[in-house]
């Protein structure tokens, strides 16, 4: 039974409108080191919607930019290849978890705020920690709750029976898993998969709850695990499963984290969600 | 009037206020109440210690349990509230599961308000504090009532 529910949830997956035909064009012309900010501008001038986001998003004043930016070649100019890519995923994400999330008990809006606050806490403890840069990790933690999107209406149906598979001491993800026979971190990294997102950005996804059992450990998905356990402490997109999740003792140890920067970080989240989320 | 606490925030209110605060996770949520003035006030702090960003504890002390709670008091006294008749009750300092320390901030939080508390004679009356749960509170400041829901499930505190 529960195999045939998985089978149901992943043609439910497919069906699913992929974000922006014009985003996953973009991001694949921002991985090409041989096109130009005109082609960026072309193609995007083809979504309006999504134009309109990349650019409140620029003049946040997360990103520092000192003018304002009026357009897409001023922005390509202002932020460079790799932050625009940051940047056209932020809108479309922005554009896909605005709506309420049943099962999950999320008002509308809050699935975004909770993807954004964990973005922007995932660089603060790259920064914190040292951790050479990555853009990836930005849209890791941008994205690592997309199954929820799919798996919600699922779980709006069965809520009854994994809050009591939970009650047993089971993290949510895991009683998802025991009743659904899938959860929303492997629905994600499914769709991601399907979309040909990089291999290194699925895995993170995939194990954001249990970095422990990923085949590889990464410090990506370290990071997004603690970012994401951090977000719900404080409140941010924490919904009907509350904090029954369980932090690993040993991606601590792999980032090598003290409690002290963790709550530094943490009283710097907020404000950093703020000038993101404030802006779309 | 009904007034909202935000994440790092705090609120009064006289007779015929409301003060709600949502999604408390490790955060503490502190509600002082006088029965007589009907007066009161919620605090919601994020983190035990200001010391560990004095920048950010100086634009906002409503973000830390130890410069929050003091505060809280002192505007409750300037409502009228007088410090023998205070009702203290709080709820959240939840944790994840597990045992990893790093992420025991619902405790530290609790710990540094019991301190606080004890050093200055003030006593709970009455706390629902711990678990991985998310709780939102309604205070009612009418009649000291405190109601703390978590998904469906509502309960007095």
């Amino acid at each position: 039974m529960k195999q045939g529910r998985k089978r149901e949830i992943i043609s439910k997956m497919k069906s699913f409108p992929s974000m922006s035909g014009i985003a996953a064009k973009v991001l694949k012309l921002l991985d090409d080191p041989s096109s130009s900010a005109d082609q960026v501008e072309q193609l995007l001038k083809q979504d309006p919607s999504l134009t309109a986001n990349l650019l409140k998003l620029t003049n946040s004043s997360y990103f520092g930019i000192p003018s304002k930016v009026g357009s897409v070649r001023h922005a390509v100019a202002m932020l460079g290849w790799k932050r625009l890519s940051k940047l056209v995923m932020a809108a479309c994400v922005s554009a896909i978890t605005d709506r309420q999330l049943p099962g999950y008990d999320l008002p509308p809006g809050v699935l975004w705020q909770h993807s954004v606050a964990v973005s922007v806490t995932a660089e603060g403890l790259m920064r914190e920690l040292k951790i050479a840069e990555s853009d990836e990790i930005f849209t890791a933690a941008l994205l690592h709750d997309l199954g929820k999107l799919i798996l919600g209406g699922f779980v709006e149906k069965e809520i009854e029976e994994i809050e009591k598979v939970a009650a047993r001491g089971i993290p949510f993800q895991m009683a998802e898993q025991a009743v659904l026979g899938t959860d929303h971190a492997e629905i994600g990294a499914l769709m991601l998969e399907s979309w040909s997102f990089p291999p290194k950005l699925v895995s993170a996804v995939r194990w954001h709850h249990d970095p422990d059992s990923a085949p590889e450990t990464s410090s990506m998905t370290d990071i997004v695990h603690v970012a994401n356990v951090l977000c719900l402490m404080i409140g941010i997109g924490i919904g009907v499963e509350g904090l029954h999740y369980e932090p690993s003792v040993l991606a601590t140890k792999r980032l090598g984290i003290k409690h002290t920067q963790l709550e530094l970080i943490a009283s710097q989240t907020l404000e950093w969600a703020k000038e993101l989320t404030d802006a779309v | 009037m009904k007034q909202l606490v935000q994440v790092g925030d705090m609120k009064v209110g006289v007779k015929g206020d409301e003060i709600v605060t949502y999604s408390l996770g490790s955060c503490l949520g502190l509600m002082i109440y006088d029965p007589v003035a009907h007066v009161g006030g919620m605090l919601h702090a994020m983190l035990p210690l200001s010391k560990i960003n004095p920048e950010k504890a100086a634009a906002n002390p409503y973000m830390f349990v130890d410069k929050g709670v003091p505060i809280l008091f002192k505007a409750v006294y300037n409502l009228g509230g007088r410090k023998e008749r205070l009702i203290v009750k709080a709820a959240g300092c939840g944790s994840p599961m597990g045992k990893n320390e790093m992420f025991k901030i619902g405790e530290r939080n609790y710990t540094v308000l019991k301190k606080l508390l004890w050093k200055n004679g003030v006593l709970l009356k009455a706390e629902e504090v711990g678990d991985s749960i998310s709780r939102t509170v309604y205070f009612d400041i009418s009649t000291g009532q405190v109601t703390i829901k978590t998904g469906r499930n509502e309960r007095l505190l």
